[in-house]
């Protein structure tokens, strides 16, 4: 089960990824816009950089013991 | 023709005559009575100005309908009438009555055509919202109600003291756009945004939902922030700071949520991450961006509202709060509606095609395309990434399935878990079914909107990008899951600025200050003190000063030498009969002179006067 799944959902990457490259761009507004799998690459970088940063700003800084407060 | 009334009313009414309803089966039809009769009025109500009183020479609007207030007014009533059906199993009337009159007041802002009723609702909200928070009792509550409401009257005095000033400046008290420049228009401006919750004035809202009742939250995610937008809206659209404040606020709540373990309070750090987005469009200002985020609004509070309900569920019947409590516990086989439910608004927050995130954040987002601000548009798009991250994956993955921690080694039981009561999974069915429906169908929710909607969202380019976006997210995420379960931790936010310096203010009063007090109080007693004591025989009181006077006169001449044993002798007979003299109280029998103490003084002061008349005289 957990393992078709996974097949599935590389599929369903794989396909959005080539539909990337058929689709019509209407309305682009920037340059970056034109780029087939823009968002694929954002996606997977933007989520990487935002885990990333988080957690080294909380390790270093933000987060507390829970009793922090008392 | 039914007359309408405003629909404020309607629910302060209802908060008014629900303490009366005895009988539980009477009180629950009554409840979403109300918010139905509520829906038929706002049906009624067409576009236009009704009831203006005059009062002290100021026109009081209760009553401006336009687009814009009505597409506002319409999913506030949708979501009381969500809220109370997933409260109707609550007993205490009291939670109702808060609820209600919070709802009101939130409907009043909605409606408002002036200054003043804008600011007399303002303040009713802030007040009956708080007990939604108070209402769960325990001590961590009622600390978050304090500051919740202090930060609420601040930001109140703010606003009152920016709407005197626009109003002494410009003579007019009607609400409708306020030009940026000002103090006072940037008081007021601080005034919104305090209620907005931007950065940084926007701790009170995670500090504080996630401490209301299970279902008081809900209503809480709905009305402060979303009136605040409207607010926004209709004051200070195009204003250009709020574009950049929104962005940031977006990507905020995304950092915070990352280290948040606290289910609900993640949840509250995405609602601040989302009013982020309608901020920035309430600043890009334009038709685009106006629709996007009054549309965007609309969504948001459903499918927060059934967030929040998914995750009240799994407090309500695991009584746990964090995810470190949470994970590897087996809760998705005990609670796959819920779960379903939840995921339903989780798609929706992340913007997934087919719900309705999905027709309205892109709305903001393309209208920051529109206007060719390329950070903008990409800060936009990050936060976007972060909240399917945390909404759609990280939350569910953390609360339904997940590991329990590695760190301990120990394989925790499952869970004691069932699904809530009936009336809160039909509240949240109702929610989901409102989601897909706008989803699906987005004309029915554009035709609500302020302006003529141009905008399509289905098309292959939107859809495609949108789904290459959270997909690769996904995949992100299952890098790195293992490092994404909760942390046994909180974080400091700006909050910080009014705790701990709090605790220091606390001690200031409760020592230094307090010493002070108690040394002035204990002057001043023994001042009464003494006062007291002697008049309690005032006949006596000559007698006491010489007395006294010898004692004194006594220590002065011994005062650095042994007294001799003659005196020591005297001096303890003298304090003695000072205590003795003290002692007697007066009795006129004793005291009674053969000639009367009255005669005396009559005498006295005879002989006064003419000595001062002989002395005048001369």
């Amino acid at each position: 089960m957990s393992k078709k799944l996974k097949y599935l959902f590389f599929i369903c990457i794989g396909l959005s990824i080539v539909a990337g490259f058929f689709i019509t761009h209407e309305h682009v507004h920037f340059w970056w816009e034109k780029i087939p799998a823009f968002d694929a690459i954002f996606g997977f970088l933007g989520c990487i950089i935002i885990v990333i940063v988080s957690k080294a700003l909380g390790h270093s800084w933000i987060q507390k013991d829970e009793d922090y407060y008392d | 023709m039914i007359d309408v009334v405003p629909p404020a009313f309607i629910f302060i009414f209802g908060a008014l005559l629900l303490p009366f309803l005895r009988e539980r089966r009477l009180r629950q039809l009554f409840q979403l009575l109300i918010p139905v009769i509520a829906f038929i009025d706002l049906l009624y109500m067409h576009n236009g100005t009704y009831w203006v009183y005059n009062f002290l020479g100021y026109d009081l609007i209760l009553g401006r309908v336009d687009k814009l207030s009505m597409v506002f007014g319409y999913v506030f009533v949708i979501v009381a009438f969500l809220g109370m059906t997933y409260a109707l199993h609550i007993r205490e009337f009291g939670q109702h009555v808060a609820a209600f009159l919070y709802i009101g007041s939130t409907l009043g802002v909605t409606f408002a055509g002036d200054l003043f009723t804008l600011f007399v609702f303002w303040e009713i909200m802030a007040v009956s919202s708080v007990f939604l928070i108070w209402y769960r009792r325990e001590k961590a509550a009622l600390d978050a109600g304090f500051r919740y409401i202090m930060v609420h009257i601040f930001g109140g005095c703010v606003l009152l003291a920016g709407i005197i000033i626009h109003i002494t400046n410009t003579g007019d008290t009607s609400f409708s756009v306020i030009e940026y420049g000002g103090l006072g228009s940037k008081l007021i401006l601080i005034g919104f945004i305090i209620n907005a919750a931007v950065p940084p004035f926007h701790a009170w809202l995670s500090d504080a939902y996630p401490e209301g009742t299970i279902t008081g939250s809900v209503f809480l995610t709905a009305f402060t922030t979303k009136s605040a937008v409207y607010v926004l809206l209709r004051g200070f659209s195009g204003v250009e700071i709020l574009i950049w404040l929104g962005a940031i606020m977006a990507i905020y709540g995304v950092v915070y949520a990352v280290l948040e373990n606290d289910i609900r309070r993640l949840l509250a750090y995405h609602i601040i991450s989302q009013v982020g987005y309608m901020v920035c469009g309430v600043g890009l200002g334009t038709e685009m961006a106006i629709n996007g985020a009054s549309a965007h609004a609309f969504s948001h509070i459903l499918y927060k509202a059934l967030l929040f309900m998914g995750m009240g569920a799994v407090i309500h019947v695991t009584g746990k709060r964090k995810m470190t409590e949470l994970q590897g516990r087996g809760l998705y086989k005990k609670m796959p509606i819920t779960l379903s439910l939840y995921m339903i608004g989780a798609f929706s927050i992340s913007a997934v095609p087919l719900f309705n995130g999905f027709i309205s954040k892109t709305m903001i987002v393309a209208a920051a395309g529109e206007l060719h601000r390329p950070i903008i548009h990409l800060l936009l798009h990050l936060a976007s990434i972060g909240t399917f991250l945390h909404t759609g994956l990280k939350l569910p993955y953390g609360t339904w399935f997940g590991k329990s921690n590695g760190e301990t080694g120990i394989i925790e039981e499952e869970l004691e878990a069932k699904e809530p009561p009936l009336n809160m999974l039909i509240a949240m069915a109702m929610a989901a079914l409102l989601c897909i429906i706008t989803g699906v169908y987005p004309k029915v929710l554009y035709d609500l909107l302020p302006f003529t909607v141009s905008y399509h969202p289905y098309t292959p380019q939107h859809v495609v990008s949108m789904m290459q976006l959270l997909l690769l997210t996904g995949a992100a995420f299952w890098l790195y899951i293992d490092k994404l379960g909760g942390e046994p931790t909180i974080s400091v936010d700006t909050d910080w600025f009014y705790r701990k310096p709090g605790v220091f203010i606390l001690w200031l009063c409760s020592h230094p200050l307090q010493d002070i007090r108690l040394r002035l109080q204990r002057a001043f007693t023994g001042m009464v003190t003494n006062v007291a004591g002697l008049s309690k025989n005032p006949v006596l009181i000559p007698e006491i000063i010489v007395r006294n006077i010898q004692l004194k006169i006594y220590t002065i001449l011994y005062h650095n030498s042994e007294p001799p044993e003659n005196k020591l002798k005297k001096i303890d007979e003298v304090k003695y009969k000072i205590n003795v003299l003290k002692e007697i109280s007066y009795n006129e029998h004793i005291y009674r002179r053969p000639i009367g103490a009255g005669v005396l003084l009559a005498i006295a002061f005879l002989f006064l006067y003419g000595l001062i008349y002989f002395i005048k005289i001369n």
